[in-house]
């Protein structure tokens, strides 16, 4: 069964939409009238590309062509190397290289005040794509390009175990690239969000992790930045600090330029998003409207959670097939070669 | 706008696509990720300060909190390879024949070495082993490792201090086959800081280079601790290089004088138990190890800025 494979080649992809063109065109008719309805200029059949200039005073960040293979050392037999050289140093040394394909190629622009959310299942590539924007990875092919770095909001904001809670808001603020005043204007209003203030003075080793996680958020969410990646783990916690933590979020969220959101609940993503877009097998099924892709989504899963793999692959054929592929163009000689700066506001 | 056209045509046409292409003017972006230039990215470091000193500060004071005499371990740890290194190489091996003051010249040679090595294998595994850091923030990654130089150094003033104070008390003591001169506090005990200055910034060349080796290939890690032992041998910490000649083998002596932390070694010893200047020789080649190492590890390492984030 496709669907265990992490990674569907281009080869397999197509022969398999061959298999189930029937199941396909069963499920067109039920759509028939709505795809003509929005879509009828532009039939299936088309291949001319249609060109649209796009106002740069709008855009965010531009993701262009972006994929991301993976090489890391694995000793599993799973990925067995082709060449016979490759195949003897491996017996020798213990471990081979495998590569992982973790993002095939996807383009999309965002503009300026979208909140655009990402959906898919656990493995299918959120991740390494939130890795891509904030310039953590080079990507392998393509780039990334954007107005400012984009800021991660995420639980693994750094901590050093050994030294104090105070001194971990202190050394966070400072690495983030606030200036010292900046820092100690901050400091109120992270002791106040993160609750903590009677254990500030112990070191980060003594703190549960819920603890520890609220610190982090405090200190993650104490800069403004113009690109906000919010990780869906990021608000744990019991109910009272949730309720807290919302309104910083809220907060920070209208002020960023554009927010992206991973997040599993689909309630969420629907509520605060206007736009989504869904990775799923490492590929970019779908980029649009909130209430449409979730459907697809929860259609996708439901079928997958119950056992039926081939109404869940129709669902991820239907899917892919309506979704609008881009390609970025930059006019002539302004293709971005400038470096951001890790500071922040 | 021909050419994507062609390029959609060329590939096999995949359901539902439809080749659309957006045109922009990317003036205003910037790459994300990308590497500063040479100048932007020293600028960066210096917007990073506050952060480098916080950092290095914050972990010294932390360094040793896991054991239960703390920091004491700072003094301790060289004052027991002294003593296992006079039992082994003065008392049984006998290496410190000929040497005068050998205690203090002892003394001087492990502190220093201890300080010059854990700092070099400190720093390369500044960027592999604070991976998490690296994921969590945008700031240059050289601070990192000039940090943990920095780091080092504050954490080494105490035992440079029992350093200095055990060199005056027991350094000149009499051992047999050897003269024993007496030491004492002169302006000659203040070339340390410059030495040790130059010293620094050889450390801080071997760490950046070295930073980018170990995140790249983790197995550099065990040349590391190789080189570390053979740079134990050829920088006279336990013996003096007369030795080599003695045996015939001057090929090894012109070896150590070009070795920057048997310069190091020498500048002190000289300084501090003898009262005079080293060979002006030692100053040149220090010199130019400091200059040439930090010149070289620095580019090295922003030439590998986009590297770091990379999990292996």
């Amino acid at each position: 069964m496709t669907t265990s494979t992490p990674y569907i080649s281009r080869r397999s992809r197509a022969s398999e939409a061959d298999l189930i063109a029937e199941d396909l065109a069963v499920e067109f008719d039920d759509n028939a009238g709505d795809a003509t309805e929005t879509r009828d200029d532009h039939p299936f059949t088309q291949q001319t590309p249609v060109i649209r200039t796009v106002k740069p005073e709008n855009v965010c960040l531009v993701v262009d062509d972006a994929s991301m293979t993976y090489r890391v050392r694995s000793s599993s037999d799973k990925h067995e190397s082709s060449g016979r050289i490759a195949r003897g140093i491996k017996r020798v040394t213990g471990a081979g290289w495998a590569e992982v394909h973790a993002l095939s190629s996807l383009s999309f622009i965002v503009n300026r005040g979208e909140s655009v959310g990402v959906i898919g299942t656990n493995g299918s590539g959120k991740s390494t794509l939130m890795k891509l924007l904030t310039g953590k990875v080079r990507p392998t092919s393509g780039e990334v390009y954007a107005t400012s770095t984009p800021v991660m909001l995420g639980v693994n904001a750094a901590l050093v175990k050994e030294i104090s809670g105070r001194e971990n808001i202190r050394l966070g603020c400072l690495a983030m690239g606030l200036s010292p005043e900046q820092t100690a204007a901050k400091y109120d209003q992270i002791v106040e969000i993160s609750g903590l203030s009677d254990a500030l003075e112990m070191p980060l080793k003594t703190y549960s992790s819920g603890m520890s996680s609220r610190l982090q958020f405090a200190i993650a969410t104490s800069v403004d930045p113009d690109i906000l990646l919010i990780d869906e783990a990021l608000n744990t916690g019991d109910a009272q600090f949730r309720a807290r933590t919302k309104e910083r979020l809220d907060e920070v969220r209208s002020n960023a330029g554009c927010v992206f959101l991973v997040s599993h609940s689909l309630g969420t993503i629907k509520q605060m998003c206007t736009r989504v877009i869904w990775i799923e097998q490492g590929e970019m099924l779908a980029d649009g409207d909130p209430q449409w892709v979730c459907d697809q989504y929860e259609e996708y899963t439901s079928h997958k959670a119950n056992g039926r793999m081939r109404a869940a692959k129709v669902v991820y054929e239907r899917t892919r097939l309506r979704l609008d592929r881009m390609q970025i163009d930059f006019t002539t000689g302004t293709r971005p070669k400038k470096a951001g700066t890790g500071r922040n506001r | 706008m021909a050419a994507p056209a062609l390029e959609r045509a060329d590939e096999t046409p995949e359901p539902g696509e439809r080749g659309r292409v957006a045109q922009l003017d990317g003036t205003g972006l910037i790459r994300v990720g990308a590497r500063p230039r040479l100048f932007g990215y020293i600028r960066e470091i210096w917007s990073f300060r506050h952060f480098l000193y916080y950092d290095s500060h914050s972990r010294v004071a932390s360094a040793n909190s896991y054991d239960s005499l703390g920091r004491v371990w700072m003094i301790l740890n060289p004052m027991f390879m002294g003593c296992a290194y006079f039992f082994i190489f003065g008392l049984l091996l006998q290496t410190g024949r000929g040497i005068d003051n050998f205690i203090g010249y002892l003394i001087i040679g492990v502190f220093t070495f201890r300080f010059f090595t854990t700092a070099v294998s400190g720093g390369s595994n500044a960027i592999a082993g604070n991976q998490k850091v690296v994921q969590a923030f945008n700031f240059p990654r050289a601070c990192l490792v000039i940090s943990t130089t920095v780091r080092e150094l504050f954490s080494s003033l105490p035992m440079f201090f029992v350093m200095a104070l055990l060199v005056l008390t027991i350094g000149d003591m009499k051992l047999d086959g050897a003269a024993s001169i007496p030491t004492a506090l002169s302006w000659h005990w203040l070339l340390f800081f410059p030495c040790i200055g130059l010293a620094l910034m050889v450390m801080l060349g071997w760490s950046l280079a070295l930073a980018r080796a170990v995140n790249a290939h983790n197995d550099v890690k065990h040349v590391i601790g190789f080189g570390t032992r053979i740079l134990f041998y050829t920088s006279a910490v336990f013996f003096s290089p007369e030795r080599w000649s003695n045996i015939g083998a001057d090929w090894l002596v012109t070896v150590m004088n070009l070795n920057p932390l048997f310069c190091v070694l020498d500048i002190i010893r000289h300084a501090w138990l003898y009262d005079g200047f080293a060979d002006p020789a030692r100053w040149i080649v220090l010199a130019s190890w400091a200059v040439g190492s930090l010149l070289i590890g620095f580019l090295i390492f922003w030439q590998g800025e986009e590297s770091y984030g990379k999990e292996r």
